[in-house]
């Protein structure tokens, strides 16, 4: 039997296998995002973001910020629900001890983040009025991209670097650098916070993906591997130190 | 094929070492020593978290960092957690899915069942993981770890700060999944914990084996027990004084010998008795000597 299951499990190659493994662990990852929609605060709180933004609309937010609003503060809760209390982040570690690999895991729960934000991103798009193809594109480019690095900070920092990530996107994240340069006063701060907003995943960026601009999206993209990548990255040291 | 589970050769690293000792299947090996002693370190290097830096680690004739070596080594932190508002069938579910493999015939519905079994968590597979009590949670860190089919398990304080009952459950528990053949590592601050269940005990101290030995032959040494009217102010030659009197190692010597020094020594003895040293003291000697 032994010797059976040794022959079984060792591909001994990077393999069709090996990359059906991988999917099969990112998809059991994902799974669990279902429960918590309805068991914690994660469905209440998208809805309630849903409304919020939906209102705020209807007040002259304008519906492209209201997409993007959707994909980035909807993907911050989602993380935070996810893996910002300490047991489950305690949890990664016992995940480790199973046939899994820390950016399975990472690549898992950046889906369990993301998917669940494509209705809410459409759905606000489509009561706010902005219901065109570029605005919903721009939502989930945002969702995805704000979605890694959120991981990663709360994997890193806890629900208090979620907070941060939160308040930065809400307030800052849709002001573009150059307006803040103009804002704000000289300085290392001023110079700091417009460097975060120009090379960081700031909303201002993503609204040009709803024209059809590429370099944001792949900004975007690039924002959502490099957040897979560091959040892996941390999963590890977890299962590391335990 | 290795005849053995798992074998260390010199291992080494991490304030480690060198270790080198065998478990073959179906045994059960007790891994004790103080807090800091190293126990969680090297339960960690043979699970393959930690790299050593020399020496081998083998399950089943394969390095431990092999993949095929990985699945066949289960792993009890001694400060597992798991995702809380999850309940315990959908965790081990979770876990299930993570040992899947297109060619494995049981789907993860299976495997999941069979850790419920394993753990005897059947009756709380509906409660939630944060409602569960502590027996319970020791329970699903059995279950996680023995799920698919694990043939080594290393178990990580799985039976300390728990009470009588559930200990004697868990301890049924593992020797019958070590009648399956599974090779068994469980460590213990609390050396009395084993006493029922470990078929072989390693002393840790200071990341080394200090002592080693089947369970029967490290209980097999007894102790003479001399309660005294009065506590002498020094105890004859090997002896060592105790709240109601002296004792001493019967090693090498008969009862009637001992209590003949103690009359020679003019210690008027109002009671003996002859008793096997338990595992705690065999070590805490262990310790004190080394």
């Amino acid at each position: 039997m032994i010797a059976a299951a040794i022959w079984y499990q060792s591909p001994p190659f990077i393999s069709y296998r090996a990359g059906m493994r991988f999917l099969h662990c990112v998809h059991a990852e994902f799974l669990l995002v279902l429960p918590r929609l309805t068991r914690t605060r994660l469905g209440l709180s998208l809805l309630a973001l849903g409304g919020t933004l939906v209102w705020l609309s209807v007040h002259g937010l304008d519906p492209l910020t209201a997409a993007l609003q959707a994909g980035a503060l909807g993907a911050i809760i989602g993380a935070a629900e996810l893996v910002g209390r300490e047991r489950d982040r305690a949890a990664l570690a016992t995940a480790l001890t199973h046939p899994t690999t820390a950016l399975g895991v990472a690549t898992g729960r950046w889906l369990a983040v993301v998917l669940p934000l494509a209705p809410l991103t459409i759905l606000c798009a489509a009561a706010t009025g902005g219901g065109h193809t570029g605005a919903i594109t721009a939502g989930l480019a945002a969702a995805a991209a704000v979605g890694g690095c959120a991981l990663f900070v709360v994997l890193f920092f806890g629900n208090g670097g979620a907070l941060a990530l939160f308040l930065f996107m809400a307030v800052a994240g849709t002001v573009a650098p150059e307006r803040l340069v103009d804002f704000a006063r000289p300085g290392v701060m001023r110079l700091t916070a417009a460097s975060a907003l120009e090379l960081g995943p700031a909303l201002w960026h993503y609204r040009d993906i709803a024209r059809g601009d590429v370099a944001a999206a792949l900004h975007a993209l690039a924002w959502a591997g490099l957040g897979v990548l560091f959040a892996s990255a941390t999963i590890a040291r977890r299962g590391v130190h335990g | 094929m290795s005849d053995f589970a798992l074998t260390l050769s010199d291992v080494s690293g991490h304030d480690l070492g060198p270790l080198s000792f065998a478990l073959v299947p179906g045994e059960i090996a007790g891994l004790v020593g103080p807090a800091g002693a190293g126990k969680t370190k090297l339960l960690r290097v043979v699970a393959g978290f930690l790299r050593p830096l020399t020496g081998a680690i083998r399950v089943w004739g394969l390095p431990v960092t092999h993949p095929a070596a990985r699945r066949l080594v289960g792993y009890a932190r001694d400060t597992a957690a798991f995702p809380p508002s999850l309940t315990v069938r959908e965790v081990l579910m979770y876990y299930a899915r993570l040992h899947y493999s297109m060619r494995r015939v049981r789907p993860p519905l299976g495997l999941m069942r069979e850790a419920l079994e394993i753990a005897g968590l059947a009756p709380s597979a509906d409660l939630r993981v944060e409602a569960l009590g502590q027996a319970d949670l020791h329970r699903l860190n059995l279950a996680q770890a023995a799920l698919g089919g694990r043939r080594v398990l290393l178990l990580d304080e799985m039976l300390s700060g728990l009470d009588a009952f559930a200990r004697r459950d868990l301890r049924g528990r593992i020797a019958a999944l070590a009648a399956t053949g599974v090779a068994v590592l469980i460590t213990s601050r609390d050396p009395a914990v084993l006493e029922r269940l470990a078929a072989r005990v390693l002393v840790l101290r200071d990341g080394r084996i200090v002592r080693a030995g089947p369970l029967a032959t490290l209980l097999g040494e007894r102790v003479l027990e001399v309660i005294l009217d009065a506590p002498p102010p020094a105890p004859p030659p090997g002896f060592r004084l105790t709240a109601a009197g002296i004792e001493t190692p019967l090693a090498g010597r008969t009862v009637e010998a001992a209590l003949a020094l103690c009359r020679t020594h003019r210690r008027p003895v109002r009671a003996s008795r002859v008793r096997v040293k338990s595992l705690e003291e065999i070590v805490l000697e262990t310790h004190d000597v080394h």
